[in-house]
């Protein structure tokens, strides 16, 4: 049973509407909020055709899919999260724009409901101490695709009230994923790990260690990993990994967090990866001579 | 002393290839892994080893490998057989003298490989590749041993090396393209995806391994996370087949140490340096599941984080 009995998601991008589809699928009613229609109606496009291929590949039935897509409700009025128990906030990464929808949020909800952001890049405390009772705010971070990753960072915000913190691994539990509790510190745990570990294979890769085919190949061979790192920037953006890797080094000062000079340019001149059609790995010729 | 622990059934070498005997030195781990791979290729294989004992044990380990392949299914009984039978013994040196590639798997120490590859120059054909699978030191250092350079080439096998595909490459300066091009020619033949780095400390894996694993003891030593919470997050969000912890337990605190050090004195970087946790741990005995402890508790009910 989940510690929640509805759930309200802000934004319906990439991660809140894989958020919005877990959720759901974990048998809890969600209802997401957008600006406007046309993005409402694009989000619920991709969460009907992400479980449609779930479909296809015997996932789902159809039967599941239809509950699914029942159990979500579309709204572009604040005013209709009025009776969310939790708010998961999941739109664009910029601390101006989640204070001003959070502060909306909190007006309309009750002073008790728990109100957690999915940032992965911003710090909670800070964001928690821009709103009311701040000690029912906390983070929970979901990795992308949410409906697949198993895992989901719990943060505690220096204010968050230790029983909020318990109740969302609870219900991290509930909606059938492994709870990981973390400190509000940069980067909280998986990406405090990953991103020094990125930079360092693309600073490598500008000192021409190997080509970027064969790095990527060794770490899958070597150690087991499902994606090389360079294929894993090229799928989480390299803009995406400049901009969190960034704030991490802006709020640590520590040089494992500074973007590397080759990535910094990557940006610059618009090769942010798949979603660009180039990157380290995509858009180049992968059949570079390597000796 | 008979200088060949023979089996005379030797199995003609694959077609495509004009190597015939390939001589592995060292039948330890890694020498016996890599014996392995050669025979199973199709090769007659010779693992040679100082000590005689040791070229019995690292027989028997790879003739126990072959046979288990044969036993699950991963090779017919025939083809374990044939394999087998496609390995031997020596202790001597006259038993590598007509190898097309002498592949040296011996003590990880510069001087001890420096000078072996001096001896294996009175030894093997002028032509006969020199391969050496460092893990942690130069290529170039290694070859300068050599009075041939040109013919040496750095093939570092990942453990266990019959199982694991990769192989990195790397050349000094003096390696001749030839020698090169024959290398990564035999890697394909032995079955092996070779990927091709420059000679610098760790190659590709260790280079990016250490420090991350590093990075995730220090986050357990600040209290970020847990053994078992790290070890969760990273399965879980990132795919890694193993948590960092449960293969630093694997791959034993005492080697991490040792690989760690080597990789920090060279690069004089301090990520590479083990932290403070891995001293302690090792100080306590706690070197992974080959002492029954390390970051997680090995009983024969079951696994519980230290």
């Amino acid at each position: 049973m989940s510690a929640f009995g509805s759930v309200a998601v802000l934004g319906l991008g990439l991660m809140g509407r894989g958020i919005t589809q877990t959720i759901a699928q974990a048998g809890v009613p969600v209802t997401a909020l957008e600006v406007d229609r046309a993005r409402l109606d694009a989000g619920e496009r991709a969460i009907g055709d992400f479980l449609a291929e779930g479909v296809r590949r015997g996932k789902v039935t159809e039967q599941q899919r239809t509950q699914v897509l029942g159990r979500i409700g579309l709204t572009t009025d604040v005013e209709h999260l009025a009776d969310a128990d939790l708010v998961i906030e999941a739109v664009m990464e910029n601390r101006e724009v989640k204070i001003d929808i959070l502060t909306r949020v909190a007006d309309v909800v009750g002073p008790n409901t728990v109100i957690v952001t999915n940032t992965s890049a911003l710090s909670v405390t800070d964001l928690a101490a821009a709103l009311p009772n701040p000690g029912r705010i906390a983070g929970l971070h979901f990795f992308n695709p949410a409906p697949l990753m198993p895992v989901v960072e719990v943060v505690a915000a220096m204010q968050s009230d230790p029983g909020v913190v318990d109740r969302l691994a609870e219900f991290v539990d509930a909606i059938g994923k492994t709870a990981v509790r973390v400190k509000d510190r940069p980067g909280f745990l998986v990406n405090r790990l990953l991103m020094p570990y990125l930079n360092d294979v693309v600073a490598e890769l500008d000192a021409e260690l190997a080509t970027a085919e064969d790095i990527d190949t060794a770490l899958k061979l070597g150690l087991g990993y499902r994606m090389g790192p360079l294929e894993l920037l090229d799928l989480i953006g390299l803009d995406t990994h400049h901009h969190a890797t960034g704030s991490a080094y802006r709020a640590t000062l520590d040089p494992q967090y500074a973007p590397p000079p080759l990535l910094a340019q990557m940006v610059a001149a618009g090769y942010h990866g798949r979603k660009t059609g180039r990157g380290f790995r995509v858009g180049r010729n992968t059949k570079e001579s390597m000796s | 002393m008979t200088d060949t622990i023979a089996n005379p059934r030797i199995a003609p070498a694959s077609s495509e290839s004009t190597i015939r005997h390939v001589a592995v030195l060292g039948a330890g781990t890694m020498g016996s892994g890599i014996a392995v791979v050669a025979a199973r290729a199709g090769w007659r294989t010779t693992l040679y080893d100082i000590d005689t004992a040791n070229v019995e044990r690292g027989l028997a380990t790879a003739r126990r490998f072959l046979a288990k392949s044969g036993e699950l299914g991963k090779l017919t009984a025939a083809e374990a057989e044939q394999a087998s039978a496609r390995l031997t013994g020596a202790s001597s040196m006259s038993a590598l003298a007509d190898a097309d590639v002498v592949i040296e798997a011996v003590f990880e120490n510069l001087d001890v490989k420096k000078s072996l590859l001096a001896e294996l120059d009175d030894v093997i054909a002028p032509d006969a590749l020199i391969h050496t699978n460092t893990s942690t030191l130069s290529v170039t250092s290694i070859a300068s041993g050599s009075r041939k350079p040109e013919r040496v080439v750095g093939t570092h096998y990942c453990n266990p090396a019959p199982l694991m595909d990769l192989v990195e490459v790397a050349v000094s300066p003096r390696t001749s393209p030839e020698s090169l091009a024959r290398t990564r020619e035999f890697l394909t033949l032995a079955g092996k995806t070779s990927v091709f780095t420059k000679d610098r400390p760790g190659f590709i894996v260790n280079r990016f391994l250490i420090p991350w694993e590093n990075n995730c003891i220090r986050a357990l030593e600040d209290g970020a996370g847990t053994v078992e919470s790290i070890d969760a997050a990273v399965t879980g969000a990132l795919g890694h087949p193993m948590g960092p912890f449960r293969l630093l337990d694997i791959v034993g605190l005492d080697i991490h140490h040792q690989v760690a050090s080597r990789l920090y004195e060279q690069l004089r970087d301090p990520r590479f340096a083990p932290p403070p946790l891995v001293d302690r741990m090792i100080a306590a005995g706690d070197l992974g599941r080959k002492t029954g402890r390390g970051f997680y508790t090995y009983g024969d009910t079951a696994l519980f984080g230290s």
